[in-house]
């Protein structure tokens, strides 16, 4: 094996949720590997529809090709159309990160219906949305890669975290099935687990990051670019065992009793 | 430094036990090839030898070491004669062990002997090695320990006790290391392979080719060196106390057989 062997080029990515930072980096890294990628924003806001852009054009000035879409990702007609935007400018579609995420605590007995049933769209049923669109082409080629972004929320409790919990464990375990549905097909499913990291939507607080970083066996937090090459590595034809499993990039967090 | 150079291991030494065959000179070929310097270690020294060889062909620095890592005072000697070859030791792979004939025994018939020599090749060895790098990977400010573990040290199966216990408990271990050594920028981690049979007739045979496994394949040794490289690399130093299996599909199920398939549509009035 030489190193080369971990390169995507002539892959063609597409990287939902590129406005976090999360994203942004899997999709910069995805780039740099030498593929070619399409991102999509979470939420169609106009703050989102900025950080796309700028992830866009970060890939582009990597000289790669690259495309930006403002959608949101629990539109279903938004996700199967980037899906196929993504086919026709770039030409297949080989791997998808879906790193989707809209952060969310509160008391359960203070979550509305109507705020639970949204955070379970965004980060759980979006990424239904987006697998299910990019299985079709995947099988079609007998390839593909999907990847999805998950937090320690999706392993582990915590207060105030309920409906992103019950999102983010939904997301692990559809993982799980949908590897062992399409594990003839050619296509693996993995997750990234990204531990706390820089910039995470549910990091606001600098007193937190702050006792976080006191807490953490590894005494810091995760670089959002040490999640993205995660994805890379996952991305690449030397993972192709590899299907069902959480890479988890959580600086011994879960080890800790 | 772009993604792919974070994973190039030039300048660091790796010690990997049980490299004379199998996946643990799969994955020194690898290690040596992401550019590190290898100590080659086990105990049939022809098997060492020839890995060596092997490496030095890729252009890279390598060393038999003879061990018996069961014995504490014979991995201490390994880790000094790595040392004194190379000068430090970044990476460790603990990967010597196995039970591929006394594997599956009805608990009663376990003698002590057996399940002694089990658990010191597959957990104790392991342990013994690490006593012996950490110190001097603290002095240093960092380094990688890679462990080997089983799909049985995750899951039971039948008539399996040794191994299963063992490995299950390299994996506490591994965490434990996790805790305690983080701080230090030493990262410990798992690799968990699936079903290799090492191109050997009788053990395809025996593991059916892999038809129960969710890929329809078994593994190929050569696959297991580029995940030793990626947790041996800068690319993982925020991975730790972690496990990366490599192994078809199978752990993400498992409730039901490979296959198990039904569809059951929702009741009418319910939509
Ligand atoms: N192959 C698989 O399907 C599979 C699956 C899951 C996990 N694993 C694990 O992966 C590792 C490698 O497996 P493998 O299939 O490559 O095994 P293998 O072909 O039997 O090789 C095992 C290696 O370990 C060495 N070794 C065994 N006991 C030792 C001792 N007391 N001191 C020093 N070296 C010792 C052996 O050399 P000597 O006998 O010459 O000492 C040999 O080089 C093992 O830990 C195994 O449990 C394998």
């Amino acid at each position: 094996m030489s190193l080369a062997a971990f390169s995507l080029a002539d892959k063609n990515a597409l990287v939902l949720g590129a406005s976090s930072a999360i994203g942004r980096a899997a999709a910069c890294a995805l780039a740099e590997t030498g593929a070619d990628v399409a991102v999509g924003s979470t939420l169609a806001t106009l703050r989102e529809r900025a950080a796309v852009l700028s992830c866009r054009d970060a890939i582009q000035s990597q000289g790669r090709k690259s495309l930006a879409q403002t959608i949101d990702a629990a539109n279903e007609a938004d996700v199967q159309a980037l899906v196929e935007q993504t086919i026709s400018e770039l030409g297949t579609l080989d791997i998808l990160v879906n790193a989707h995420d809209l952060p969310f605590a509160k008391p359960l007995r203070d979550i509305s219906s109507k705020e639970w049933r949204r955070v379970l769209e965004v980060n759980l049923t979006g990424v239904y949305f987006a697998c299910r669109a990019a299985a079709e082409p995947m099988s079609a080629q007998h390839s593909g890669r999907i990847i999805n972004i998950v937090s320690l929320l999706g392993e582990r409790g915590m207060i105030n975290g309920s409906a992103y919990c019950a999102a983010q464990g939904g997301v692990l375990n559809l993982t799980r099935a949908l590897a062992l549905e399409w594990a003839r097909s050619g296509i693996t499913v993995n997750a990234v687990g990204a531990g706390w990291t820089e910039g995470m939507g549910l990091l606001k607080d600098t007193a937190v990051q702050e006792q976080l970083r006191r807490y953490l066996p590894q005494k810091r937090l995760a670089q959002p670019s040490e999640v993205g090459e995660a994805a890379v590595y996952l991305a690449s034809d030397m993972a192709g065992f590899i299907t069902g499993q959480t890479v988890w990039i959580e600086g011994g967090a879960l080890s800790h009793l | 430094m772009s993604v792919l150079d974070k994973l190039r291991l030039d300048g660091k030494t790796a010690l990997v036990t049980g490299a004379g065959r199998g996946l643990g000179r799969a994955m020194a070929l690898d290690l040596a090839e992401a550019g590190a310097a290898v100590v080659v270690a086990s105990r049939t020294q022809s098997q060492i030898d020839e890995t060596v060889d092997l490496i030095r062909a890729q252009g890279r620095r390598s060393l038999a070491v003879s061990v018996d890592i069961t014995d504490s005072h014979s991995v201490n000697a390994m880790v000094e004669a790595g040392r004194a070859a190379f000068g430090q030791i970044d990476i460790l792979v603990n990967n010597a062990g196995g039970a591929t004939k006394g594997m599956f025994r009805p608990l009663d018939t376990i003698p002590d002997t057996h399940w002694q020599v089990g658990v010191d090749t597959n957990l104790s060895g392991a342990v013994y090695c690490c006593r012996a790098l950490l110190p001097s990977m603290v002095e240093q400010g960092g380094g990688k320990i890679i462990n080997i573990t089983s799909g049985f040290g995750v899951r039971a199966a039948k008539n399996n006790y040794m191994y299963t216990a063992a490995k299950a408990g390299l994996i506490n271990f591994t965490r434990a290391l996790a805790m305690n050594y983080a701080e230090h920028n030493i990262q410990a981690n798992l690799i968990l392979p699936g079903i290799f049979p090492h191109d050997d007739p009788e053990l395809i045979e025996f593991w059916r080719g892999g038809k129960f496994i969710p890929v329809g394949r078994v593994g190929q040794d050569a696959e297991l060196g580029p995940a030793c490289v990626f947790l041996a690399s800068d690319m993982s130093n925020y991975m730790n106390g972690q496990m990366l299996a490599l192994e078809g599909g199978g752990l993400a199920g498992g409730q039901a057989p490979c296959g198990f398939a039904p569809v059951v549509p929702l009741e009418e009035d319910s939509v």
